[in-house]
């Protein structure tokens, strides 16, 4: 019996043991086969089944012709697949003169998941509907994963999102951001087809799209609705195509990392962007068109970023498009347009729904403000000395700066500011602006140079933290790229320490952090102005010195003529200053039954103004629910920024959810249910975008 | 009192011969645990913590009239599903990704609204799938959930009758 028995243990645990090792094998054959392409050894050649195969100009390869190799960058394998015939990537395809035919000739050509970006544009007034398709494909041998770092506006009311699989358009859902990355990894885990998008920065999101087969493409949709700025007598729309290398002080790890291309995760930073060497060209390209409706006639237009074809339906329409040979996405796109002068005056949008009325208010300053002289400046140049602005955008802030200083009058005083790692500066105090003060301070302002760290904050406390003139009105002026991973901190100690200051930040460069300058400019109670690598950086700060030449209206207070207007934002109206309208958006009930009345002081002395509203002629415009809910979600955010409160991101989470918006705590998710693709999920791609245009890479991207 | 701590050492202390000379116990054991590890591995893969995902397609039978338009709601009664996508349908008028209530969906109730400007010969009458509904879902619940039309409307904007169906579809 004993014997019998030992015998049936035997048996039962051979059969157990067999029946583990089994599962373990069968587990590790499941895990090997979800990573796809890393369980294929170097040097594998794949050859898939009805693929057509195609033979790639030696030309273009420097190698053999027939075989591409084409590296998985996450994990630093090379896989060696068959280029197939319906995706050729041949110099045919690249842009003559563009830098992309040499580095073909190099065989530098970068096969990336993200093929191409279309964005379609409409403006109505002086607001933008804009439509942007990412279209991804996979051209590996094996399912991935591919993530998209890219900027959109700052103040972007993202409300739509759809993934396009064939004809198929699956509409993704808004939710809370926890969830929708859960959703999302559950999904990729599974084999779905899905895709993701979230908020990094107000602008800066992430694409992440999960399960590409070989072979196969998925459209991405992002509809958003933002208000143009108007700058001096021009609307300006602009669309930003990327992300500039960002730098990050040490010990943050929730930054925005700039790494080179194949070496995921070198930044130690939550959201990296990948960034192609100055040789490498990745075949993204991008297609833009705007069509722009002002009510009014167009004067005249602009668009120094980019080669243009336009045309013009009307006299109060024009429709612009990029030029096929222009399709780098490697630096904003500006168009600027100018409307009849006589037609321009604030101007009330109005809109109902079942959720109540919504308003956009664009207060144009009053006319009369030019006729008025100013106070003495003080004026504090603080000028970015970091890498990233080494070459070309050096240049033009010295060259603005130095146009500033010729352009200052006796009375005034000067400080010259220059940070990297550390900040230095001309003088222990502000220089009165004599003729001998001022060679002084251009002699210093040519000798530096840019190299470094950006170590913003070193600038702001020695641009604000000394004593103020009275007798003098302060303007800080910041000449930057704001390519630093460190906004919240940066905007909180500009909160903390600007006493009397007003801040004026210059945006310097092709593709510039306009969220960071446009809320430093906010938070200083000043504007904002940007000097583009096209640009003439003397003309920009002319143009700055004419508005503030004359006084700006403060302490603005506005009668809102009998309608009961709430939530308005933001909740302090900024000054208004000659050639810069604020636009103030709320919510409304009731009809107006008096012209709104706007007060202020200009120089100290009491005005005001009066703006007539016929409600006939608000033309209803429906994003304006979109656009009153994404100035509050900025509002609760900057509120977070300078007083923060733990109640704050339930409440921005909440506004978000409720009106279908991205935020830094709402996510869009879309899966595709009906199909699961085979394994489990594919190796991980980040798309490497080249450094915006006049960036110099050596300088700003870390080599691992 | 001292005996099974005794045994007890010679436990830790034991060497293989030991484990044969203790087979029968040690082997029962043995095997329990491993059926503990297989009873866990089985339970990991039960329903009821997995979390798949499906879709349910949403029908619209407007009979011999075109059909234009439509608001209907679906509602997740049972089973916990949560909605991660809105497809358009199969008619091309309808192929569209249709709108939903940002804050309907908050509670698993979607407001699908859908129309179309094209003429009646170019519309679908009939049976036609005019959405579906993504769903994660978590748990063995079974999945349960209700329709119902809001309105639905013609070419020329009359206010017609349709049947709204749904079925469960798995994934391929």
């Amino acid at each position: 019996m004993k014997s019998n028995s030992r015998t049936k243990n035997l048996i039962i645990y051979a059969i157990s043991v067999t029946a583990v090792l089994a599962t373990a094998w069968l587990g590790t054959g499941c895990r090997k086969h979800a990573v796809g392409v890393t369980s294929l050894s170097s040097r594998e050649t794949v050859i898939r089944s009805g693929e057509m195969l195609s033979f790639i100009p030696s030309a273009m390869t420097g190698t053999t012709p027939a075989v591409k190799s084409i590296s998985a960058p996450r994990n630093a394998e090379e896989l060696l697949i068959i280029a197939r015939k319906s995706n050729p990537t041949t110099p045919q395809d690249e842009t003559p003169g563009s830098g992309a035919l040499m580095t073909e000739v190099e065989g530098q050509q970068v096969p990336m998941p993200l093929k191409h970006t279309d964005v379609r544009a409409s403006v109505a007034g002086y607001i933008g509907s804009v439509e942007v398709v990412q279209q991804f494909h996979n051209p590996y041998s094996s399912k991935i994963e591919a993530i998209y770092v890219f900027p959109l506006p700052h103040n972007a009311a993202v409300n739509e999102f759809i993934m396009t699989i064939g004809e198929r358009r699956i509409r993704g859902i808004i939710r809370e951001r926890k969830e929708a990355e859960e959703i999302y990894q559950a999904a990729k885990s599974q084999g779905y087809v899905a895709s993701l998008l979230t908020e990094e920065r107000p602008n800066i999101f992430t694409q992440s799209v999960a399960n590409i087969e070989p072979g196969k493409e998925i459209d991405v949709t992002i509809k958003y609705f933002h208000t143009l700025d108007y700058v001096d007598g021009w609307y300006e729309f602009v669309f930003p195509m990327v992300v500039g290398p960002r730098f990050n002080p040490p010990g943050t790890t929730n930054g925005i990392g700039a790494a080179a291309r194949g070496s995921p995760g070198s930044t130690g930073q939550k959201t990296e962007v990948q960034y192609l060497k100055p040789n490498e060209r990745s075949g993204h390209d991008i297609a833009l068109k705007v069509e722009v409706d002002a009510g009014v006639p167009i004067e005249e237009f602009t668009c120094r970023t980019h080669n243009i074809s336009h045309s013009s339906p009307s006299s109060h329409q024009l429709t612009v498009a990029l030029k096929p040979h222009d399709n780098i996405p490697n630096r904003d796109f500006v168009l600027r347009y100018r409307v009849a002068g006589d037609k321009i005056k604030t101007d009330l949008l109005t809109h109902r729904d079942e959720r109540g009325g919504y308003f956009t208010l664009m207060l144009y300053p009053p006319a009369e403000l030019k006729n008025l002289t100013r106070q003495p400046l003080e004026l504090v140049f603080v000028l970015d000395c970091s890498g990233s602005m080494n070459g070309l955008p050096l240049q033009q802030a010295k060259a603005a700066i130095e146009r500033a200083l010729h352009l200052m009058r006796p009375g005034d005083s000067f400080q010259l500011i220059n940070f990297s790692l550390s900040a230095s500066q001309l003088g222990h105090k502000p220089l009165e602006a004599t003729p001998e003060n001022i060679q002084r301070g251009l002699q210093y302002l040519r000798s530096l140079i840019a190299e470094g760290g950006t170590m913003m904050i070193e600038g702001i406390k020695a641009a604000l933290d000394f004593p103020h003139d009275p007798e003098r009105l302060r303007f800080v002026c910041f000449l930057t790229d704001g390519y630093i991973g460190n906004e919240t901190e940066i905007l909180g100690e500009v909160h903390k320490r600007l006493g009397a200051s007003r801040i004026f930040s210059f945006g310097v460069g092709s593709s510039v952090n306009r969220y960071l300058l446009d809320h430093m400019a906010k938070a200083g109670r000043g504007t904002v102005a940007y000097l583009g690598s096209r640009d003439d950086g003397a003309k920009v700060m002319s143009a700055f010195f004419e508005r503030i030449s004359h006084p700006g209206m403060t302490d603005i207070a506005i009668d809102w003529g009998g309608l009961q207007v709430s939530e308005v934002f933001p909740r302090l109206t900024p000054d208004l200053f000659v050639g810069r309208p604020v636009i103030l958006t709320g919510r409304f009930q009731g009809e107006a039954t008096a012209p709104i009345r706007v007060t202020g002081k200009v120089a100290r002395e009491r005005f005001d103004f009066s703006v007539p509203v016929d409600q006939e002629t608000t033309a209803a415009h429906k994003a304006l629910p979109s656009v009153w809910a994404r100035m509050k979600i900025t509002d609760l955010s900057d509120e977070s920024t300078y007083a923060p409160d733990p109640e704050l991101p339930d409440q921005i989470k909440q506004v978000a959810l409720d009106y279908g918006l991205m935020s830094a705590f709402t996510a869009f998710v879309a899966v595709d249910s009906s199909q699961q693709t085979d394994g489990t999920e594919g190796t991980t791609v980040p798309v490497a975008v080249p450094v915006p245009e006049g960036v110099k890479y050596s300088t700003t991207v870390p080599e691992k | 009192m001292s005996a099974p701590i005794q045994r007890s050492a010679e436990h830790r202390l034991g060497s293989f011969p030991n484990l044969l000379n203790n087979w029968p116990r040690r082997s029962s054991a043995l095997l329990l645990a491993l059926l503990l590890v297989f009873c866990g591995q089985l339970f990991a893969q039960s329903p009821t913590n997995t979390i798949r995902f499906q879709s349910v397609e949403i029908f619209a039978d407007s009979q011999a009239t075109a059909l234009a338009a439509y608001q209907l709601e679906v509602t997740i009664t049972s089973g916990n599903a949560k909605i991660v996508g809105v497809e358009g349908g199969a008619h091309p008028a309808f192929a569209e990704a249709p709108f939903y209530d940002p804050k309907a969906i908050q509670h698993e109730r979607v407001i699908l609204a859908a129309f179309s400007t094209q003429p009646a010969d170019k519309l679908p009458t009939g049976k036609t799938r005019v959405a579906t509904i993504h769903l994660q879902i978590s748990g063995t619940d079974e999945l349960k959930f209700e329709t119902k039309l809001t309105t639905a409307a013609s070419s020329d904007g009359k206010k017609i009758a349709v049947e709204i169906s749904a079925t469960e579809q798995r994934a391929k």
